[in-house]
């Protein structure tokens, strides 16, 4: 894990002296393939109805939104529900309006997943992972527990597998992995290639549906009453304080912008709130980027290209 | 260069009988087995096996030999991924396949996963011990200002340096003169990979190459 923050700490000192002054607009790209060609596609459609030259800025969703309200950044591509619900409360219509989220939201999914070796061998069910036997099967340290990749450590959806791993009890009988995505990816690709079994989250859309034969876990159904996420901006020590022994509820996101850019370019503000990318559309986003190695800004001028009309749709 | 079955690291799933799973016995996942042709039984590959097995055959068991695999990823060719726990390292390849090389790593220490790269390589590098072992190994210490590379020198025959961003993380790729130590989990070490392995693998990467290490499993430490 000591590497894993000397490489963000880099990748921050490098973003700080990459700002430019001149963009008229600063786009946040998170660091999740669809993220960052959505990022990139909102740059060049901008360009291109309205002129203005925007900044695509790598940049998680946390500080995203404090530099929303600072006029640090103006728009983010991505903002997961319910992950950051607490964010879209404090900034949102109910908070203090900094920010607008658009009318339109992709519908996603998340949870747990399993490779089909982990399936055949009976973990199906998130009860499953509280079966020491089964857990043992996804042992890769020797220590005789399990290892279950719970997501990326700067992951807001992280600190929730956490809680649900508290929450159901299996955290106790698994060593609960928080590693930069590639790695999680890569380790499912090794697993799969050797008929290891693998349990890991999963969100979708994502490229590792059509990569590799997976399936998610099942689990108890979503029940509002008993997802108790305590605020993270609140208490630090929010994740000892949550619980949620459920499924994830419905999973959406949308697209986000300051009040004071929806102020100053009107225009563009009633633009991003038509924007309606597909579940589908994500999905090849994220299997171009990862898979075909496609450079986020190449695709995206590709997809301008080849989306002409609805770009043209969105800007009526 | 395909494995056969006959000879190839059992897979722990296939080494889980139901009746095990029924009656909650948990086996040892570590321990690699293999399967002896010549005996027809699984046997738990350790050091003395391994030994033996050498000097049997003059090379490594099959599943540790060097063979094109599938291999479906995101990763784009010339990317390496090292899954220390099966003691595989795989070099991506065009259309879903891989080249996967047996390999040795650290028993000890701590274990990292994460994202380098090859930031630049030597043939036949010479070897600097660390102090630690200088201090308490009177073979190393003989060799405290640096071994010459050659082909008692621990490196072996080529060296591949992880580097993160423009630093040298102290961890190597590295040959060993001790072909029999691939697929164990060796006292001490980086990756060693036997010789003809390494100079193969050396030849068909390039320097900044990314360079994955699974967070499972993988127990690197320094120096060799």
């Amino acid at each position: 894990m000591v590497l894993r923050r000397v490489l963000l700490a880099a990748g921050s000192l490098l973003s700080l002296t990459v700002s430019s002054l001149a963009a008229d607009l600063v786009i946040a790209m998170p660091n999740w393939p669809s993220g960052q060609a959505s990022a990139n596609i909102l740059k060049l459609a901008i360009a291109e109805k309205f002129g203005l030259d925007a900044e695509v800025r790598e940049q998680g969703t946390l500080l995203a939104f404090v530099g929303m309200e600072t006029g640090e950044v103006d728009v983010v591509p991505e903002v997961w529900r319910p992950n950051f619900d607490d964010l879209v409360k404090r900034y949102g219509p109910e908070g203090n309006k900094t920010i607008v989220l658009s009318q339109h939201a992709v519908p996603a999914w998340q949870g747990l997943c399993a490779t089909s070796d982990a399936a055949a061998a009976g973990i199906k069910d998130v009860s499953d992972l509280s079966d020491p036997a089964k857990t043992a099967l996804l042992d890769t340290d020797g220590d005789g527990k399990g290892e279950v990749w719970i997501g990326a450590e700067t992951w807001k959806s992280t600190g929730i597998e956490r809680v649900r791993a508290n929450s159901y009890g299996w955290a106790k009988s698994v060593t609960l992995v928080e590693a930069e995505e590639d790695v999680a990816m890569a380790a499912v690709d090794a697993a799969v290639a050797t008929g290891r079994p693998m349990v890991f989250y999963c969100y979708e859309p994502h490229h590792v549906f059509k990569l590799h034969d997976v399936v998610r876990l099942t689990e108890p159904a979503f029940d509002a009453a008993k997802w108790t996420i305590v605020s993270q901006a609140d208490d630090p020590l929010w994740i000892s304080k949550s619980s949620a022994p459920v499924a994830w509820g419905p999973v959406e996101f949308n697209i986000a912008w300051s009040d004071a850019f929806a102020r100053k370019h009107a225009d563009v503000a009633a633009f991003l709130d038509k924007v309606d990318f597909k579940p589908d559309e994500i999905s090849a986003m994220s299997y171009a980027l990862q898979v075909d190695r496609k450079a986020p800004a190449d695709y995206a001028k590709e997809w301008v290209e080849q989306n002409k009309d609805r770009i043209e749709g969105w800007g009526r | 260069m395909m494995a056969k079955a006959s000879l190839s690291r059992r897979s722990v799933i296939l080494g889980l009988t139901l009746s095990a799973l029924a009656l909650g016995i948990v086996p040892s996942l570590a321990a690699t087995e293999i399967y002896d042709s010549k005996t027809r039984k699984w046997v738990k590959y350790d050091r003395a096996t391994a030994r033996k097995m050498f000097a049997r055959n003059n090379q490594p068991p099959e599943a540790f030999r060097r063979q094109v695999v599938k291999f479906r990823t995101a990763e784009k060719p010339g990317t390496i991924i090292i899954d220390g726990n099966q003691h595989f390292l795989y070099l991506v390849q065009p259309g879903h396949q891989a080249i996967r090389y047996g390999i040795g790593v650290g028993r000890e220490g701590f274990g990292w996963a994460g994202i380098v790269r090859v930031g630049r390589t030597a043939e036949w590098p010479t070897w600097t011990p660390p102090a630690e072992m200088v201090a308490r190994d009177p073979n190393a210490a003989k060799w405290a200002s640096g071994q010459p590379g050659g082909p008692d020198n621990p490196l072996g025959a080529r060296a591949l340096y992880l580097y993160e961003g423009n630093q040298d993380t102290i961890y190597r790729i590295h040959g060993t003169p001790e072909p029999w130590t691939i697929g164990l989990d060796v006292s001490s070490g980086c990756i060693r990979m036997n010789n003809d392995d390494i100079v193969d693998l050396h030849s068909r990467i390039e320097v900044g190459a990314k360079v994955i290490v699974l967070m499972q499993g993988a127990a690197l430490f320094k120096g060799v």
